[in-house]
Parts: C-alpha cells; structure tokens; sequence
C-alpha cells in the first residue's frame, strides 16, 4: 500500500461529486495514475468524464473523498497543470502569438521569455505562418493547435483534455493525436484525456478507463501496451485493433447496463 | 478591390435636386399667393422669407450672425464633448462596479433606472436651483443622458464574459485584476462601445436641448440651444435654419467620431467589423 503511494502521481480516492441536491454524478471514484500515464476517460454520455476532469483541476469542487496531485490539492497542483477545453477557447482580440502567451504573461514572465518560449510551440504545433493572425483566420483545427500550444506553454507536468478534438473532421483528428504524441516526446507529461472516441483513446493511451453512467463509476481499467513513441502504422497492426475491439466490447458492455 | 458604386454619389445627388426644386417651388407658391391677395412682390417676398428661407439665405445668415453661431456652437460643442466623454468614463467605471458583485448591482441599479426614467426636461430647472444656469448645467444634462447606456452595456459586456475563457483564466491562476484587465474589459468592448454610440447621438441632442431650458447668455456663454430661442423672438428665421444647420452638422461630427472608434478598436477580432474577405 505505502508503495502505491509513493509511486501515484495523481491520486484519486473514494471520490464522489453530486450537483446540490441532485443525483450522484460520480461515485466512489478510485484511481492511481504514475507519473507520464496517458489516462483516456471513455464512458456514455453523461458518465461524469468531464466532471472529473474539471474536479481534478479544481475547477468543480468534490463532494467528497481526495484527490491528491503530487502531494497537492487540485488548486495548488495549478502550478504545474493545464486544461484543454473542449472549444479552443481562445481570446479573439489577440494573435496566435498573443493567446499562446498569455498564461505565461498571467505567470509575470519577462517580454522576452514569453516570445521565445510561445515561437518554439507555435513551431512546435506547426502554426510558425500563422503567428500573426487572428482566431477567425483560422480554421477549426489550427485553432485547437494554438489551443495545445497555449497549454505548453508554462511546461506542465499534468495536462487534462477535455474532448479537444470532437469537433474536428477524422483526418484532422488523426494528425492531430499523432502531433500530440510527438509533442510529449519533446516535452513529456502526465495526461487525462477525455473523449467519445475509442480508436482515438486506445491510439493515445497507456490507459484506458471505461466509466459506466448513473452514477458514474470506473468500470474497467484496460491497458494499453505500446510503447512510446508510436505513429501512425500502428493503427493498422492486430495487436491495436485487438485492443480496439477489447474497448469496444467494454464500452459496449456499459452503455447496456 | 471592389469598385466603388457610382450609385453611391448619384442618388443623394438626385434626390438633392428633387428635395430643392420642391423647397424653391414651394417659396415662389408663397410669394404668387401673396401676390394674388394683393401685396407688392417686396411684401411678399419678406412673408416668404419667414416661412421658407432659401437655401443661399440661410448661408447669408449663418455669415451675418457668424460670431454669435461660432461662440454657439463653440459653446455647445464643449458641453457636448464634456458631458459625453464624463458619461464614457463615469458610465464604465460603474459598470464595472456593478459587475464585480451582484449585491452591489441589486442595490445600485434601481438608483440608476430611476435616474434615467426622470425626464431630464423636469430634471433641468432643479439642476437650475442647484448649479445655477450656464455651461457647467448643460454639461451635467449631457452627462445625465449619456450616462446610462453606457452603464448598461458595459455592465452586460462585463457579465457575460464566455464561461470557458474564465476556466481558462482560473486554470492559469490569474489574479482578479488580471482576470479583469485581460479578459473581462477586453471582452465587454463592443458592448461598451455600442454605448457609446447611442450616447454619442444623444449628446449634441442634449446639449442643445438641455441650453434651451437651462442655457444663459451671461458672459458670452449661449450656445445653439439658447440661440434658437433668440433668433425665434426675433423672427430671424434664416438664421433659426442656419442653427439647424450647424446642430446638423454637429451630430455628424460626433456620430462619426464614435463610429470611427467604434472601427478602429474592434477592426482586427470583432464579427461586426471584420472584413472576412481580406
């Protein structure tokens, strides 16, 4: 037990979150996640995913149980987290350059050090010709890259996704992910990622938790073990599409309950 | 680059013609009729002088009575601007008080209705007992009428900020004044400045108007207002078009200043603005 302890990055135990007086949205909710998982949060809707996803950044308080980020609760573990929302989010009157830098302007870094480190993500998600322009000259899934972008900025150990790509066509989806992985290779973090679509999740993932819905409970925790880095051939081998129809029938198995 | 239409040039001109051919055959109507009941052309042409002034005598009064008009129009201009640009500051800053809490709004904004249903016409002769008459009134009736829209679109702009942009901002642990100065004052901009375009039209409005009930001509200080007032008891009535006139051209000023920052702050992100062809 001590030893699980020491090795959990992200802690998560007995957790439940109800809205008021309302029904319980997650119950008894227990994970432990070590440190450079990418954990996919797969469930139907209305399975609570997002919802934790918002507690474990803070953004939704817990009924009750704990969540413990790297000894920290979610409000100080912000220091060296991110969220990725499900819109780009971004703010229309700055440039590309300008909304990549803003959590770092919100951190008080110097001029310079926020002009250099945004440059290399905007490089880094591909978007160097677009760092002038603004949100409405973009496309859908260039905006989501400065989106990812933005969260890179300030480094973060943890970063939580929520369904960043739903709204983006297959192809954009699938290069996207392939990006995302490159990306962690440069720059590796811990992740939740949230989303409705499996091949996307067992793509992405070391982990893959299937949540059942009302209340929203984990109902199977399926690993994923490619290993890093992994591109885009490896949607074609058995071993992944195995895994794929693995999560399928779990997922399936949930949204009959 | 598209052409730019002549049609844009050609109908006001057009209608122009039409708009003064009826405004001259409608003076020499007066002065026919006049004739035909008897008077001499002369006679006639002074009747008709009063009821519809010609276009070049409307211009002849404005040069006759030019010292009067500039300081006029001098005069009402700086209660214009005065009072407006009081409402843009004062307008905002409340608004800004009023979106921080919501007790605050419950408490203020009953306070701030009350201040705008009240007719500013009845409002003048108090603000007569109090101030007195002259610029520093007209000034204050300026501001009372601008004052509110800009309240109350700032104040939407400012509540209305986009639910994820504040996760966003709680996520990157901003600090309030960041989270006010970065993202909700930006964002309340075109609401603040749709504000400022109403109040904009309503200020030379409400100088002018606010002159008539509360303008003095002490120490040089009538302005257009308190200048209709003179011209119509002295039955110069050119000059009386020739105020109109110049009141005209004055909103003008002021609706395409606002208008034009209205542009320039929101060229670059706003939908309203953004040219998406470019």
């Amino acid at each position: 037990m001590t030893q699980t302890i020491a090795k959990s990055f992200v802690s998560v135990r007995n957790l439940e979150k109800r809205f008021g007086d309302g029904p319980i949205v997650l119950d008894d909710i227990n994970l432990e996640v070590k440190s450079g998982d990418f954990i996919s949060l797969l469930g139907p809707s209305g399975c609570g995913k997002s919802t934790l996803l918002k507690a474990l950044c803070g953004l939704l308080e817990i009924t009750s149980g704990s969540i413990n980020i790297d000894g920290m609760t979610p409000e100080n573990a912000r220091e060296i987290a991110f969220f990725i929302f499900q819109e780009p989010s971004l703010l229309p009157w700055l440039r590309v350059a300008g909304n990549v830098e803003l959590p770092l302007k919100i951190q008080g870094a110097s001029t310079e050090n926020r002009k250099a480190k945004a440059e290399k993500m905007i490089e880094l998600v591909g978007l160097s010709d677009a760092a002038k322009k603004f949100p409405w000259q973009l496309s859908g899934g260039m905006k989501m890259r400065v989106s990812i972008a933005r969260a890179l900025t300030t480094s973060p150990k943890l970063l939580m996704l929520d369904e960043p790509f739903g709204a983006l066509d297959e192809m954009t989806r699938d290069r996207l992910n392939e990006d995302l992985l490159k990306i962690r290779e440069v720059d590796p973090f811990t992740a939740f990622f949230v989303t409705h679509s499996v091949a996307e999740a067992v793509f992405l993932s070391s982990k893959i938790v299937i949540l059942s819905a009302n209340p929203g409970r984990v109902a199977e925790v399926i690993d994923v073990p490619f290993d890093f880095p992994r591109s885009a051939p490896l949607r074609e081998s058995t071993e992944y599409l195995e895994i794929l129809a693995k999560t399928t029938h779990a997922l399936r198995a949930v949204e009959e309950q | 680059m598209k052409k730019f239409p002549i049609s844009n040039i050609l109908m006001p001109l057009l209608s122009s013609v039409v708009i003064f051919s009826i405004w001259y055959a409608a003076g020499s109507f007066i002065v026919q009729d006049r004739m035909n009941q008897g008077y001499e052309r002369e006679e006639a042409e002074s009747i008709r002088r009063i009821q519809i002034p010609y276009p070049v005598e409307i211009w002849q009064a404005i040069v006759d009575e030019k010292e009067d008009m500039i300081t006029a129009a001098q005069n009402t201009f700086t209660a214009a601007i005065t009072g407006f640009l009081t409402a843009v500051c004062l307008g905002y800053l409340i608004a800004m008080l009023l979106a921080s809490s919501v007790k605050l709004k419950q408490a203020m904004y009953p306070w701030i209705l009350i201040l705008q249903m009240t007719p500013v016409v009845i409002l003048a002769p108090i603000i007569v007992i109090w101030i007195g008459t002259g610029l520093q009134s007209i000034t204050i009736i300026t501001f009372l009428i601008g004052f509110f829209p800009i309240v109350a679109n700032s104040t939407m702009g400012l509540v209305s900020t986009d639910k994820n942009l504040v996760d966003l901002f709680t996520v990157c642990n901003a600090t309030r004044s960041q989270e006010t100065i970065l993202l909700r004052v930006p964002y309340s901009m075109p609401y603040f400045l749709t504000g400022m375009k109403i109040a904009g039209t309503l200020a030379p409005i409400g100088a002018i108007s606010g002159d008539i009930f509360v303008g003095s001509s002490a120490s040089g200080g009538a302005g257009l207002g308190f200048m209709t007032i003179v011209y119509n008891s002295n039955v110069k009535i050119p000059a009386l078009f020739g105020t109109a006139t110049i009141a005209c051209l004055m909103g003008f000023i002021f609706v395409g200043a606002v208008n034009l920052i209205h542009w320039y702050a929101l060229k670059n992100w706003h939908e309203s603005v953004v040219n998406r062809n470019k």
